[in-house]
């Protein structure tokens, strides 16, 4: 959502993710490769486009479920190692989908 | 007490369990009305004072500080018990009330909410402000001792739960959020069998798995369904399961005691493919249904696993060796109080041919399995067992070890001989030294062999040195220190990763920096009841030991 000069380098410290609808957020790599599946998409050694551009496009993954993914992405970056954490809130309505996209995207 | 009740009439002759502290202060006439009542005297008594002191100092309020100062800091003193040095007090006092802050030493008046305190040996008081930050400071390590409390406790629950304490993942916490709105969900959706193994487990331990959320579960194409608590089920849930489910291969319903005699028969028909059935519980299911279940699947049930249920009678065995028995790999009976004819377990050799997995365990009484019948099955099956769970058959001794596994099991993998008392050093040495047919076990349970020491359970570990993950030696009472030492000098288990040694006593320090050295892989080491394990134990880093007794948290 962020309106940003567009990262395009494959050691650039941000990588952008796009929405269903079409949103762009451009997260911190180092976010990013909390996520299982997308760390394997930004790995330089896998070819995939993904690695060259640093933009993801996730069809299934509209924006305000991503919006919440990637505040996940930095909650776990910023508390990882702690164990005394504020709880990660989650509307109830939206626990479903968003189980099917951390299921895919393996948070 | 028939005086001393008539003589009291409010006290009533129904009273729950006392103290001797409480029945000796009714004997002396204190009770909690005396009590307060000796309080209230002196709060009144208090008041009075105070009320005298103010008047003083309203009369003559410049002259009488001094007074009111004393008053203050001898009414502290008494409050302060363990404060017996009496005039530190007055260090850096003027005799017009006037005193040097202990902390920034500006010059202040004392009054009765100066905060006393100590530096160095020095005694006096503090300012006004210093008293504020002192207060600030003593309000905040409260709130960082609680907070510290709180972390302690998440580290523990995680470690008695055999996990270190981690980040959730996204997924854990949606799916904690959704089997706490389990009632709301309609359907799940494309959410990942992992997850949906994980909701149903929560739910069955959360006790919510009913008719309605069970319904969750099911899908035309499932192969494998497991409900760990069926207990709030009702007998039309379970004919879901095989109306909606037509392909299921291995079904797990524990704890289905609503599961009806018309429930087995239509699963036996319904479903096509079933070739494994684990009931823990059913003991609605009558003799003759068990009978008609049997005859229904045949020969292409291969695995039965059935525990806790008296109605499965002496006649449902022989029914189900007569109809499957021929293709069984895998069989469980636990705990199973209505089969009590020898003669139908001393068939069981008889029918069972190719078992992988065998478990009798806890019989109702320890003569039904004895030596004779493990050996004969052992020498039917041997062949092919990876599996064998004999707890609680205390009726087993050394014959069994000697003449029936150690001739017979090449392939066997785990090994499970809790609570066989009549095991001795002798039979488990014979067994396991230069047991060359077999390459190694990779579990082994010896918990509460209770003859067991040293010199029988030594050769075991030298025997499944490099296969060994997971190791029971709970309540051995026989191990000794000694031990540990051959252990440390002579050998490693490259692979063990868990190992429970709880309540033997020759556990202690050493013994467990010395597991933590020749153990690398071990994650997780139990210690309960073992009082010789401190808080000064060497714990490798990696290792976790759980029970503890000095841990608190």
């Amino acid at each position: 959502m962020v309106d940003v000069e567009e990262p395009e380098l494959a050691d650039s410290p941000y990588v952008t993710l796009i929405s269903s609808d079409g949103l762009q957020y451009v997260v911190k790599r180092e976010a990013a490769l909390v996520s299982g599946t997308l760390r394997g998409m930004l790995n330089v050694d896998s070819s995939f486009q993904e690695a060259e551009t640093n933009r993801i496009k996730l069809h299934e993954i509209d924006s305000v479920l991503l919006e919440k993914v990637v505040e996940y992405l930095y909650y776990n970056l910023k508390y990882k190692n702690e164990v005394d954490t504020p709880e990660f809130e989650i509307p109830t309505e939206m626990s479903l989908e968003l189980l099917v996209a951390a299921d895919f995207l393996d948070v | 007490m028939r005086s001393r009740r008539n003589e009291t009439n409010e006290e009533s002759s129904v009273r729950g369990p006392n103290s001797a502290l409480t029945a000796f202060l009714r004997e002396q006439g204190i009770t909690a009305e005396v009590i307060e009542r000796r309080n209230r005297q002196r709060e009144e008594q208090e008041e009075l004072e105070r009320a005298a002191v103010t008047q003083r100092v309203a009369t003559d309020a410049n002259s009488d500080i001094e007074e009111l100062v004393d008053a203050a800091t001898s009414k502290r003193r008494a409050a302060d018990v363990s404060d017996d040095d009496g005039d530190d007090g007055n260090h850096d006092r003027d005799p017009d009330g006037k005193s040097y802050c202990l902390d920034c030493d500006v010059e202040f008046k004392i009054t009765v909410l100066s905060k006393r305190a100590e530096r160095n040996g020095r005694a006096g008081y503090l300012c006004a402000d210093c008293t504020l930050i002192q207060q600030r400071k003593a309000r905040n390590a409260r709130r960082n001792e609680v907070e510290a409390r709180k972390r302690r406790k998440k580290v523990a629950a995680a470690l008695l739960d055999k996990q270190e304490y981690k980040l959730p993942s996204l997924q854990d916490i949606c799916v904690k959020l959704i089997s706490q709105n389990i009632e709301e969900v309609d359907a799940f959706g494309d959410i990942g069998t992992v997850n949906m193994r994980k909701i149903s487990k929560i739910l069955s331990k959360n006790r919510s798995l009913n008719g309605h959320t069970m319904t969750l579960f099911l899908d035309a194409g499932l192969k494998e369904l497991e409900f760990w608590d069926c207990s709030n089920m009702d007998s039309d849930s379970y004919t879901k399961i095989a109306a909606f489910c037509p392909r299921i291969e291995r079904l797990t319903l524990w704890m289905c005691g609503q599961l009806h005699n018309d429930n087995l028969r239509y699963i036996a028909t319904n479903l096509p493919n079933l070739t494994h059935l684990t009931l823990n519980g059913p003991f609605l299911i009558s003799d003759s249904c068990w009978q008609d279940f049997f005859e229904i699947v045949g020969s292409r049930l291969k695995g039965f696993h059935i525990l806790n249920t008296h109605r499965f009678s002496n006649d449902s065995m022989v029914s189900l060796l007569e109809n499957c028995g021929s293709g069984l790999e895998e069989l469980t009976i636990s705990r199973m109080d209505g089969l009590d004819s020898k003669p139908v377990y001393d068939i069981l050799p008889h029918y069972l041919t190719k078992l992988k997995h065998l478990e009798i365990s806890y019989p109702t009484k320890e003569e039904l399995v004895d030596d004779a019948l493990i050996v004969n099955l052992l020498s039917v099956n041997g062949e092919t067992l990876e599996t064998l769970i004999l707890d609680g058959c205390s009726g087993l001794t050394d014959a069994t070890l000697v003449s029936g596994i150690r001739p017979f099991c090449p392939s066997l993998r785990k090994l499970s001989l809790g609570l066989l008392d009549q095991i001795t050093d002798d039979g488990a040495s014979q067994l396991f030294t230069d047991w060359d047919i077999n390459d190694g076990l990779m579990e082994v349970s010896l918990r509460r062999c209770t003859a067991l020491t040293d010199a029988g359970v030594y050769p075991m570990l030298e025997h499944s040195r490099s296969t060994l993950i997971e190791l029971n030696l709970n309540s051995v009472y026989g191990i000794t220190t000694q031990m540990f030492q051959d252990w440390s000098r002579n050998l490693k288990l490259g692979l063990l990763t868990s190992l429970d040694i709880g309540f033997v006593q020759s556990v202690n320090d050493k013994a467990v920096s010395i597991l933590g050295r020749v153990c690398p892989k071990l994650t997780i080491l139990e210690v309960y009841g073992c009082n010789n394990c401190t808080q000064e134990a060497t714990v490798r880093s990696g290792l976790r030991l759980i029970g503890r007794q000095t841990d608190n948290f």
